[in-house]
């Protein structure tokens, strides 16, 4: 007995041995050694003689890590992506190749995963591709990679993925925001979508719910919105593109460079040649434009672009929420504007715009802004289905007029509504009237009000 | 060579080992050794009469010491940094998974042989007089395991840390009037933070370290105060008043050396008293079946000491701790649980959160404390302790059973889900 345990002992000492080795063993293998080694190998064979060769099969092996303080991350790909910043990896195999086409957007400043996505820390290829167990980025689809320039560039076009601009032009103006939310605006009948791009859904999930909601989200409220292929691949683009994470001061910096093109775009859907004119060209009611930024500071103006009473009391000019690089833009657009430019905003007009029509303007724009539309229609036709509800859809809002005063309606959009039922027994309509008064301002309920009564179709008389 | 042989008997001042006097001396002239008996009796070194239990709890702690000493060198107690040390030590650290992976089996091994340590000493009733108190010492060495298990389930800080801690943390505050304040303190806010982080932090490698070894030395120090270890069941004469012979003195007998006391003198416990010794003595037969300690609990010991560590290092050779996304606040799981070992808890808190979540535990650690000294029944024979023993073997059932509904029959909404049943799992 005491013999076979002194032999015992001395077996399980020798196995734990066996074991530490085998552990080391494990940790002294890992797969990017080996790349590393071909990569080495495939490098060496570029070089003219014996003696350059054995240098560089002798680097030793290394994790490469780029530390982006600036995005939060530390991207490890370099560790076995050895010739992405390489034009002379340019047809070498995977994972060497190099990466063509970056511009300025170089491993070594971007990493890798702000427009790939995956698990930057990771060391081997499952993790690091992210496609293992509770990480919510895995690798974008090569389909869907441009998406992610969306994430930095927020604003604006963004050279070669027009989809962006769009997408984003479709969530505005198809009403997106009257259930979801986006950094704080918008209701709350669907998810918050702040983040949308950082969370697990696949890209390909995103696109099926926009041409299908309820093909992959069963019971979903969403509303069909017919969207073409190409227009649900724009706002899947626009959605992957949707992150909170803070870009850091030099990558968020490129939102931050205003363009007079884009500045124009605001000229235009603001409507304020309505009271503006530029060098005599456009409106009287308010000032003339030309030379503007030379009378003023840039932090003047844009003081006035946020709140146009305090600056000026009594002033008539409305408040219009634009964005820092909105009101950014719009002064670089005041810099070049000519009175040519005022001629041809002027032209592009269907109607003449009455200065009294500006404010049903702006209540229409918020109409849409504030994802109204998306329920009650572009044309306030409603129609949108939501079951049980009375009439088993969304209300038009043609004739609002005939069963509310206007006071009523404004009380409607500052509370909410819950739909009358149709069957007081069945299930409650996924759909219903969100309370905006943390949301919009007086001013702005009762513009959205002023343009419903402006659509009013009058009675008809019998 | 002099030196060497001066430096060696400076060191070993021993006999050598093939004496009987050496062997003894090699116990009760180390620091590390003397904690055992000279010799000790061949039936408790039956591995089937306390499975060295306590040893194996004892090894483990050994095994998370130096792998949390050596994960300390990688760890910053800090929200977002927390969880990229982790991924350091997944991905860049050499042997960081190992070691990780070690430091995590054995915490949740070292729960579950303290448990099972538990249940083998009410078994064998070992808890009886004279080993009352330590007992009571071997339980608040439980609940210092739970706390140590539960201070570090959070350090990872990834999703499943957090927001077991949240649940666990929130079971604890439903104590009426100070459950909130005791929340609080623990959490150093009102949620699971930074605060909290550094607290379960200097609570996981200070405080409870240091309080589970003061406790373990107690706990070890006991066992030889009260006689070393109990006798196996399978020892124990039936219903008979154990015939002693007292070394020294029987109560019946006059004492050998009778000394009158003297006021100008003071007396060392090293000096022969009168009296019984608290501890039970041994018989002549049974002075007869004891061997000296070295070799044989020693090696007994060290096998022990081996097979847990292999069996630990080969379980972290095959299986990685869990590692879930960074901790999210806003993004509760769903169903968020709590460590496993607070499942049974967490199920009870489902039904009621006063009753289940305060009274019940609060009355089962009290009963468990109180187990040798509400036990007035003096005989160790499972023969004689037939109910208790199913009342124990009751409560153990209950426990297990809540914590295996908890772990496995528990999904989203806590809503009953058996294992076999998918649902795709909702983050809110």
């Amino acid at each position: 007995m005491e013999r076979r345990l002194q032999q015992v002992f001395f077996g399980l000492s020798i196995l734990a041995l066996v074991l530490i080795l085998a552990a080391e063993w494990q940790a002294s293998t890992p797969s990017w050694k080996t790349y590393q080694r071909n990569f080495l190998q495939l490098e060496a064979q570029g070089e003219p003689n014996a003696v350059a060769k054995a240098a560089v099969l002798a680097t030793p092996p290394e994790i490469h890590q780029v530390m982006l303080t600036g995005l939060q991350r530390v991207d490890r790909c370099t560790t076995c992506h050895l010739g992405v910043d390489d034009p002379t990896m340019k047809n070498a195999p995977e994972p060497f190749r190099y990466h063509e086409g970056l511009g300025p957007h170089i491993a070594s400043k971007f990493g890798c995963t702000i427009c790939h996505g995956g698990q930057g820390l990771a060391t081997d290829k499952e993790s690091a591709h992210g496609n293992v167990a509770f990480w919510q980025t895995p690798l974008l689809d090569r389909d869907y990679i441009r998406a992610s320039c969306g994430r930095c560039h927020k604003e604006g076009d963004v050279p070669g993925v027009p989809e962006l601009a769009e997408g984003r032009h479709l969530f505005e103006n198809q009403g997106c925001r009257g259930c979801h939310k986006l950094n704080g605006v918008g209701g709350s009948i669907g998810p918050d979508l702040s983040e949308e791009g950082a969370s697990l859904r696949s890209p390909q999930w995103l696109e099926q719910h926009f041409l299908a909601p309820n093909a992959v989200s069963a019971g979903s409220a969403m509303p069909n919105f017919h969207f073409t292929r190409q227009q649900a691949r724009s706002l899947t683009y626009y959605m992957l593109s949707l992150t909170n994470a803070d870009m850091g001061t030099y990558y968020s910096s490129v939102r931050l460079i205003p363009s007079p093109q884009y500045g124009r775009e605001l000229f235009v859907e603001k409507n304020c040649i309505t009271c503006h004119s530029v060098g005599g060209v456009g409106a009287k009611t308010g000032l003339d434009l030309l030379g503007v930024t030379k009378r003023h500071s840039p932090e003047w103006l844009d003081e006035q672009l946020v709140n146009p009473q305090l600056v000026y009391p009594g002033s008539s000019m409305p408040e219009y929420d634009l964005e820092t690089n909105a009101r950014k833009a719009l002064l670089a657009f005041m810099t070049t504007a000519t009175p040519a430019d005022a001629q041809a905003i002027l032209a592009g007009r269907k109607a003449e715009l009455k200065p009294e029509d500006v404010a049903i303007e702006a209540g229409k724009q918020d109409f849409a802004r504030f994802g109204c539309v998306g329920c009650h229609g572009t044309e306030l036709q409603g129609g949108v289905p939501n079951p049980n509800a009375q009439g088993g859809e969304v209300p038009s809002l043609l004739h609002v007029a005939d069963d509310y005063t206007k006071d009523e309606v404004i009380a409607i959009i500052r509370n909410g509504k819950a739909p009358p039922l149709d069957n007081a027994a069945g299930p409650t309509p996924p759909l219903y009237m969100p309370s905006w008064k943390h949301v919009l301002s007086d001013e702005d309920i009762n513009r959205v009000a002023d343009y419903l009564w402006s659509k009013q179709q009058k009675k008809e008389s019998w | 060579m002099n030196l060497i042989r001066d430096i060696w008997q400076s060191i070993v001042r021993r006999d050598p080992l093939s004496t009987d006097k050496g062997k003894s001396e090699l116990v009760f002239l180390n620091v590390w050794l003397h904690i055992h008996p000279a010799k000790v009796k061949k039936e408790n070194m039956k591995f089937r009469h306390s499975f060295y239990l306590g040893f194996i709890t004892f090894f483990l702690f050994l095994i998370l010491l130096t792998t949390g000493i050596a994960l300390m060198c990688y760890y910053r107690p800090y929200p977002p940094q927390a969880y990229q040390d982790m991924k350091d030590l997944q991905f860049a650290v050499f042997m960081g998974p190992f070691l990780r992976n070690m430091h995590r089996w054995a915490a949740h091994a070292m729960v579950v042989c303290v448990f099972l340590h538990m249940c083998r000493v009410f078994y064998t009733g070992s808890y009886k007089k004279p080993r009352q108190f330590n007992w009571v010492v071997g339980v608040v060495l439980l609940l210092l395991t739970l706390g140590l298990s539960f201070t570090g389930y959070l350090l990872p800080w990834d999703q499943l840390a957090y927001w077991a801690i949240t649940v666990g943390s929130n079971i604890g505050s439903y104590a009426p009037i100070v459950g909130g304040q005791l929340r609080e303190l623990l959490l150093g806010g009102h949620s699971v933070g930074e605060a909290a982080l550094l607290r379960f932090y200097v609570l996981h490698v200070a405080v409870l370290p240091t309080a589970i070894i003061l406790l373990t030395i107690v706990h070890f120090w006991r066992i030889r105060k009260d006689g070393g270890l109990s006798r196996p069941v399978w020892k124990l004469k039936p219903k008979q008043a154990p015939a002693l012979v007292t070394i020294g003195a029987p109560p019946t007998v006059a004492p050998l050396v009778s000394i009158a006391a003297s006021k100008d003198k003071t007396y060392g416990l090293m000096e022969v008293v009168t009296g019984k010794p608290i501890f039970e003595t041994i018989t002549p037969e049974e002075e007869e079946d004891t061997v000296f300690s070295y070799p044989y609990a020693f090696v007994r010991e060290a096998v022990v000491l081996m097979a847990t560590v292999t069996t630990i290092m080969m379980i972290s050779l095959y299986f990685n701790a869990p590692l879930e996304q960074l901790a999210n606040p806003a993004k509760t799981p769903n169903p968020a649980k709590a460590p496993w070992y607070f499942l049974g808890l967490q199920e009870l808190v489902s039904h009621s959160a006063l009753l289940g979540g305060v009274i019940a535990p609060a009355l089962m650690v009290l009963a468990l404390l109180l187990i040798p000294y509400l036990d007035s029944n003096p005989s160790r024979r499972p023969a004689d302790r037939k109910w208790i023993l199913w009342l124990f073997t009751f409560f153990v059932a209950v426990n297990l059973a809540l914590i295996v509904i908890g772990t496995f029959f528990r999904g989203p909404g806590w809503a009953f889900v058996p294992p076999w049943v998918h649902v795709t799992a909702g983050v809110e």
